[in-house]
C-alpha cells in the first residue's frame, strides 16, 4: 500500500468513525423510539462500511465478511426485528429519559473528551485509522449513559447495541484486520441470539407488567 | 486422543434428545446419562493429563485441556450432574403443584444441557475469543432458566441479570480486543494467533500497556459475571428467583466458570508485566466482595438470597486467595472452589424442598421447626451448613485454614484479618438464620403434603464426595490440583 493510498483510506475511516459518533450523540438527543432504531442502523451501516474499506486497502479477504455480517444483521435484520416488536406490542413512542436532552449533550460532550484521553497513549501506533479507538470508547461510555438515563426496555437493548458498535469498531481499528474470523462469527451470532433473547423477555414483562417501564422492575431488593 | 470434542457433544446431544422427548422423566434421565458421561470423560482427562506434557489438545490447539482446565471440567460435570439427578423429581412436584407448565419444564431441560456445554468450551477453548463467546452464550442460556417461573419477580431478576451481564461481557470484549492488539506486531502483516497458548509464549513481548488497560476492563466484565462487589446485584436476584437446580448450577459453577476466564487473563497479565498489577486488584475485589456479603448475611429475610450472599462470600474469599498468590493460598483456593462447588448446591436443593413445602421463601414465614416437617431435607441442609460455614470435619475448613494460614505466612496479616472477620460474620449469619427455621416447634400449620425423600438421592451423593474428598483427595487429582495451583502460580508456564 503506497503513502497516498493509506492516507486516503484513513481519512475516509476517521470519517466514518466521526459519523458514527454524531450519530450516538444525535440517539442521545433523540426522544422518539423508532428513529432510535434508524438511527442505529445507520451507525451500523457506516461500521460496516468502516470494516469494507479496510477489507479492500488491505486486501484482507475475511474482513469483508465482517462488513457483510454487519450489514445483513445489524442493518437490516435487527433493526426489522425491533421494529416489529415495537409496533407488535404498541408501546408509546416517548422514551422517557431520566435527565432532559441539554443535560444528556453536556455530559455525553465530557465523555467524548474522556474517551480521547484514554485512547491518547494508544495513538502513537502506526496502524490504520487508529485514531478511530477515542471514538470507540465514546461510544462505550455513552452507550453505558444510554442505558442508565432511558426507562423503556426496548431502549436499553438498543443502548446495549450501540456499545457493541462500539467494541466492533474497536476490534477494527486497533487489530489491522479485525480478529480471526471464527471469533467475529461467534460474536455476531451471540448478538443475535442475545437481542432475541431481549425481545422475548420485553414480551413477557410487557405480558406481565403491561408496561415496559423497567424502573418498574423494583420489587428484588437487599 | 479424541477426548475434548465428545465432552462438548454429549450435553449438546442430550438438548437435542430432550427437544424431541415428551415425557419429563425421560428427559430427566437424557440429562442425567448426559452429565454422567461428561464425567466419565472427565475423570479419563485427569488419567491422560498424568503423563508428560500434561496437556491435551485437539484441532490443532483450536481445544486445550491443560490442568486447570481438567480441575473445572471436574467441577462442572458434578456439579451438573447433581443438578439434573434433583431436577427430576423437582419439576414433577412443580408440574403436579400447577406451577410451571410442560413447555417450561421441557425448556428447563433443553436450556441446561446447552448451558453446561456453553461451560465446557469457555474451560476447554483455547482462543480467547471463543472463550468470550462461550461466556455469552452462558450467560444468555441462562437468563431464560432464571425467567423461567414467569413471575414478576424472577422477570425482573432475568432482566437484571441480562442487562448487567451482557454489558459486563461487553467491557470483557473490549478487553479481549485489547490483548489481541498487544500482541500485534507492528512491522509484520501476519495475523497473529489469538490463543492463549500462543499468547503465554510471546508474553514478554506484548505490548505492556496494553495489557494492563485490557485487564482492567476484563476485570470489570468477567468480574460481572463472576459476582464479585460491587458488580454483583444481579447475582441474589437471579439465583433466588431461578429454579433450584438452576440456583445451585449458577451458584456451584456458573460464578466459577466466570473467575476462571477472569484467571486465564491474569495469569497472561502477570507473565507480561511482572509485577503484581492483577494480583492486587483480585484482592481488592475479592475482599470487597466478602467484607460486602457478610452484613446481608446478617440481616437477610429470604432464604435462598441467603444462599446467594453466601456464595458472593465464598467466590471473594477464592479471590482472595488467588489475589495472595502465594503457592499455599493457591492451593487453598483451588481446594476451595471444589468443596464449595459440592456444598452450595446441596443447600440450594433443600431450599428448593422448602421451598416447594412451605410455598415462600420468606424465612419468618418458613418459621421453626422444619425438621419435624421435612427430617430428611434438613440433616442435609444442616449438614451442607454447618459445612458451607466452614466447620470441621468438612473440606471447607480445612481450605479456609489453609487460605488464611497462607496469608499470615506471607505477611498479608491485615488481609488475613479482614478475611477472618468477613468469615466470622458469615458463619454467625447463616447459622443464626437457619437454626431458626430448622430447628424448634412447628408453629404454622402447613396444607401441602411433605414428601419427605425428594431429593434425598442427590443431596447424600454430593455430601458423601464432600466428606470423602475432605478427608481423602485421590493422588492423579491430588496431582493436577498442583499443576494446576503452579500454572495459576506462573511456575509451570508451557
Amino acid at each position: 500500500m503506497n503513502p497516498v493510498q493509506s492516507e486516503l483510506a484513513t481519512q475516509c475511516i476517521t470519517l466514518l468513525a466521526a459519523g458514527m459518533l454524531v450519530i450516538q450523540l444525535l440517539m442521545v438527543v433523540q426522544g422518539m423510539l423508532l428513529t432510535n432504531i434508524r438511527l442505529f442502523a445507520l451507525q451500523s451501516l457506516m461500521l460496516a462500511a468502516i470494516a469494507a474499506l479496510i477489507a479492500f486497502f488491505h486486501n484482507a479477504t475475511h474482513v469483508y465478511w465482517v462488513a457483510g455480517l454487519t450489514l445483513a444483521g445489524k442493518v437490516f435484520f435487527l433493526p426489522w426485528l425491533l421494529n416489529r416488536q415495537v409496533r407488535r406490542i404498541q408501546i408509546e413512542q416517548e422514551i422517557a429519559p431520566l435527565l432532559n436532552s441539554s443535560a444528556s449533550m453536556l455530559l455525553c460532550g465530557g465523555f467524548t473528551l474522556l474517551g480521547y484521553i484514554v485512547a491518547r497513549p494508544f495513538t502513537t501506533l502506526e496502524r490504520l485509522g487508529n485514531n478511530t479507538l477515542g471514538v470507540a470508547i465514546t461510544l462505550l461510555l455513552t452507550g453505558f449513559f444510554l442505558m442508565i438515563n432511558r426507562r423503556k426496555a426496548i431502549s436499553q437493548v438498543l443502548a446495549l447495541l450501540t456499545v457493541e458498535n462500539g467494541v466492533m469498531l474497536a476490534a477494527v481499528a486497533l487489530t489491522t484486520y479485525g480478529m480471526p474470523l471464527v471469533v467475529e462469527l461467534g460474536i455476531f451470532f451471540d448478538v443475535m441470539v442475545a437481542v432475541m433473547v431481549l425481545g422475548l423477555l420485553v414480551y413477557r414483562i410487557r405480558e406481565t407488567f403491561a408496561s415496559m417501564d423497567v424502573s418498574k422492575l423494583s420489587q428484588l431488593k437487599g | 486422543m479424541m477426548l475434548l470434542v465428545p465432552i462438548l457433544v454429549a450435553p449438546a446431544a442430550a438438548a437435542l434428545g430432550c427437544l424431541l422427548a415428551r415425557s419429563p422423566r425421560i428427559m430427566a434421565f437424557v440429562n442425567v446419562v448426559a452429565f454422567g458421561t461428561t464425567l466419565a470423560l472427565g475423570v479419563d482427562l485427569l488419567r491422560q493429563l498424568q503423563a508428560p506434557p500434561h496437556v491435551v489438545t485437539q484441532w490443532e490447539e483450536f481445544f486445550r485441556a491443560d490442568a486447570l482446565s481438567v480441575w473445572m471440567v471436574l467441577l462442572i460435570s458434578v456439579v451438573s450432574l447433581g443438578s439434573s439427578l434433583y431436577a427430576g423429581r423437582y419439576f414433577q412436584r412443580d408440574l403436579a403443584a400447577g406451577v410451571v407448565t410442560p413447555g417450561r419444564v421441557k425448556e428447563f431441560f433443553v436450556l441446561t444441557p446447552l448451558f453446561t456445554a456453553g461451560m465446557f468450551l469457555v474451560v476447554l477453548a483455547n482462543n480467547l475469543g471463543v472463550m468470550w463467546f462461550a461466556l455469552e452464550a452462558t450467560a444468555l442460556s441462562s437468563v431464560l432458566l432464571v425467567a423461567l417461573y414467569n413471575r414478576n419477580t424472577s422477570l425482573e431478576a432475568a432482566w437484571k441479570y441480562v442487562i448487567l451481564g451482557s454489558l459486563g461481557l461487553a467491557l470483557a470484549l473490549f478487553g479481549t480486543v485489547f490483548t489481541y492488539a498487544a500482541a500485534i506486531d507492528q512491522k509484520s502483516t501476519a495475523l497473529p494467533s489469538f490463543n492463549w497458548s500462543y499468547l503465554m509464549s510471546m508474553a514478554g513481548q506484548l505490548n505492556p500497556r496494553m495489557i494492563k488497560l485490557a485487564f482492567v476492563f476484563v476485570l470489570v466484565g468477567y468480574g460481572t459475571k463472576a459476582g464479585l462487589a460491587p458488580m454483583h446485584t444481579w447475582l441474589p436476584d437471579a439465583h433466588s428467583e431461578a429454579p433450584s437446580p438452576t440456583s445451585a448450577m449458577l451458584s456451584g459453577v456458573s460464578l466459577k466458570v466466570a473467575l476462571y476466564a477472569l484467571l486465564r487473563f491474569h495469569i497472561l497479565t502477570t507473565a507480561c508485566l511482572g509485577s503484581g498489577f492483577s494480583r492486587t486488584l483480585l484482592l481488592v475485589f475479592g475482599l470487597g466482595s466478602m467484607c460486602l456479603a457478610a452484613p446481608f448475611i446478617l440481616v437477610q429475610t429470604n432464604l435462598k438470597r441467603l444462599l446467594a450472599y453466601s456464595s458472593l462470600e465464598h467466590i471473594g474469599l477464592i479471590c482472595v486467595g488467588f489475589g495472595l498468590n502465594s503457592p499455599v493460598t493457591i492451593w487453598g483456593s483451588l481446594l476451595h472452589m471444589g468443596y464449595h462447588a459440592l456444598t452450595k448446591p446441596v443447600l440450594f436443593f433443600a431450599a428448593g424442598n422448602i421451598h416447594q413445602t412451605c410455598h415462600t421463601l420468606q424465612m419468618r414465614l418458613i418459621g421453626p421447626g422444619m425438621v419435624k416437617m421435612l427430617p430428611a431435607t434438613v440433616v442435609c441442609m444442616g449438614l451442607a451448613a454447618v459445612a458451607a460455614t466452614g466447620l470441621p470435619p468438612f473440606g471447607l475448613f480445612f481450605s479456609e485454614l489453609t487460605i488464611l494460614n497462607g496469608g499470615f505466612a506471607a505477611g498479608h496479616s491485615i488481609v488475613s484479618t479482614i478475611v477472618l472477620l468477613a468469615l466470622l460474620g458469615a458463619f454467625c449469619g447463616i447459622l443464626y438464620q437457619l437454626t431458626r427455621i430448622l430447628l424448634g416447634v412447628p408453629k404454622i400449620a402447613r396444607t401441602s403434603d411433605a414428601a419427605p425423600w425428594d431429593g434425598v438421592p442427590a443431596m447424600g451423593l454430593m455430601l458423601g464426595a464432600l466428606v470423602v474428598f475432605s478427608v481423602w483427595l485421590p493422588a492423579p487429582l491430588r496431582f493436577v490440583m498442583q499443576r494446576a495451583a503452579g500454572i495459576i502460580g506462573g511456575e509451570a508456564v508451557p
